[in-house]
């Protein structure tokens, strides 16, 4: 910071990442540790909030000297806090001592059933411990329950897609459109772990949901990638079996995804990063169906499930250009 | 048990009675709604979770009727009753204090005639045929000192301010029928016929063709030569 702020402004700071649920826990340790701390009767009832805050955000960034100063003010002030209660749950977790955290987060479950937090973090527990299948199992249990918690969906996806177990993904992936019918990356990733299951079904499901993606959001360059490389991959395996006039509209599709792409290089950027682009002369040079996607189709039904996993990060890697 | 307690009592047993049904019930909302974007097979494993005539979940889940109906529970019953009284009696007093100390005065005139269907309004406590219409008595200008006022303490003190009691009034009448909450066998049954007559139709059949055939992209026709 070039300026020092005053400690309205550095309270103002706080409050607004307090409400948006930004987590820039560098930032609000450094505004507590140069400007709040020497203001905190100014903060009036606000304070304990802060303290709250600032006592998450040091975990975030290890400071545990910090965060145990902050827990013992607010511990002080409310011994009988829940909420007090869940920051040392999670002080314990920043000690890597999770037994003891699971022992505290279970207390408050006992009390209060219906407390989403406390679930969610011994979740994140056993995603701390790498046991990927227990965290899967909890929050398994714990959307059961709170159906409607999308943040939760879209973990449990992450979750199976690091199992490699897509069809689970994508019911999650279909949950999450369900939530959102007008979020273009919703299909988009749907449209990808499609991609990467790669039977003709799922080609054709990622063909469709990349359309409706880039309908939605045209600029989407990801989608326009993928609905190419989807339409050409079928293109291609449509010629083995015959069935003219699906491969024909295939061939349109992935030529005009190509001409997007190609548009998009040419008036997005200058020209002299056009020039040095090489993706618009590849597009050309593939843009006849076949060549580039024949990497994948000759393949295509020998993968197993590692080449898949790898397949699936290769295309991420493209697409993420 | 103090009224505080109680209401605690009834709010924790509200919550726990509410969070998963309306859980389910927000999601199969969500499926009627949007269930069209996604595949058809997933739309109806979907609705055969809910559904399913033997394992869906609006059949499996009964919910005992958690919210007793206070009218059928006898301490509940007087509970209320003697809330109601300790409330009821001191207003019941001091209105009759009001009537006894104000009645029989005439207080104030009107600067202007009024006909005879004001004398009600204008002059309770006061029998008189003979009077004018215009004269007000004491316990109806107390009245409409009372109720006038409202509107005077909102100009200064702002919406909401703890002087307006008749708020206050309003929520005491009605808050014996906001007490009970809906029952969730009703509010599943009404989801699961809902629900079973919605077909699916899916809306990204065909996306591909329509946005390589005739959607044209707006920034092609405006921003081309815009860097030009």
């Amino acid at each position: 910071m070039a300026r020092r702020l005053n400690w309205e402004g550095s309270r103002d700071c706080l409050r607004r990442l307090r409400e948006d649920h930004v987590r820039d826990s560098e930032l609000v340790v450094r505004l507590w540790e140069e400007c709040l701390m020497n203001y905190r009767e100014k903060l009036g009832d606000e304070l304990w909030t802060v303290y709250e805050q600032v006592c998450i955000a040091a975990l975030d960034c290890q400071r545990l000297d910090l965060s145990e100063i902050c827990l013992e003010l607010l511990h002080n002030k409310f011994p009988d806090s829940v909420r007090v209660k869940r920051l040392l749950g999670m002080r314990y977790e920043a000690e890597k001592k999770f037994v003891k955290a699971e022992e505290v987060y279970q207390s408050i479950i006992d009390k209060d059933e219906s407390n989403m937090f406390v679930r969610k973090r011994l979740v994140t527990i056993a995603k701390e411990q790498n046991d990927v299948t227990k965290a899967i199992d909890l929050l398994n249990k714990y959307l059961e329950q709170f159906m409607t918690d999308f943040e939760g969906w879209l973990e449990l996806c992450d979750l199976y897609l690091s199992q490699l177990d897509y069809s689970k993904a994508s019911y999650c992936m279909e949950e999450l459109i369900m939530s959102n019918p007008h979020n273009h990356l919703f299909y988009q990733k749907f449209a990808e772990i499609k991609y990467t299951m790669g039977d003709a079904e799922s080609m054709a499901m990622a063909r469709s949901y990349y359309a409706q993606a880039i309908k939605l959001n045209p600029k989407n360059v990801r989608a326009l990638y993928g609905l190419f490389l989807s339409s050409s991959n079928l293109a291609v395996t449509a010629s083995k079996g015959g069935g003219g006039k699906e491969k024909q509209n295939n061939i349109k599709n992935a030529a005009w995804a190509a001409q997007q792409l190609n548009e998009r290089y040419q008036t997005d950027q200058p020209k002299e990063m056009t020039e040095e682009t090489r993706v618009v002369e590849a597009i050309e040079k593939n843009k006849h169906p076949g060549s580039i996607s024949d990497y994948f189709t000759e393949k295509g039904d020998e993968f197993t499930r590692e080449e898949r996993c790898q397949h699936y990060q290769m295309i991420t890697c493209l697409l993420w250009q | 048990m103090t009224k505080d307690e109680m209401t605690k009592v009834e709010l924790g047993k509200g919550r726990n009675y509410i969070w998963p049904n309306s859980h389910a019930l927000i999601r199969s909302r969500l499926l009627r709604e949007n269930g069209k974007y996604i595949p058809q097979k997933s739309f109806l494993m979907r609705k055969n979770f809910f559904n399913d005539s033997k394992e869906g979940y609006f059949k499996r889940e009964k919910r005992e009727t958690a919210a007793k109906n206070p009218m059928t529970d006898p301490s509940m019953m007087t509970d209320m009753l003697k809330g109601n009284v300790t409330n009821v009696l001191p207003m019941i007093v001091i209105g009759g204090w009001i009537n006894w100390a104000f009645s029989g005065f005439l207080t104030t005139k009107v600067p202007f005639p009024l006909t005879l269907r004001f004398k009600p309004m204008l002059q309770r406590g006061i029998e008189l045929n003979s009077l004018d219409a215009s004269w007000v008595s004491s316990v109806s200008w107390y009245f409409l000192n009372v109720f006038g006022i409202r509107s005077m303490y909102t100009l200064i003190l702002g919406q909401d301010n703890a002087a307006d009691q008749t708020k206050a009034m309003q929520e005491q009448m009605s808050g014996a029928g906001m007490m009970t909450p809906p029952d969730p066998n009703k509010a599943f049954k009404a989801e699961w016929e809902a629900l079973e007559i919605v077909q699916h139709n899916w809306v990204i059949q065909g996306v591909e063709d329509e946005l390589v055939d005739s959607h044209i992209q707006p920034e092609t026709i405006y921003i081309k030569n815009k860097y030009a």
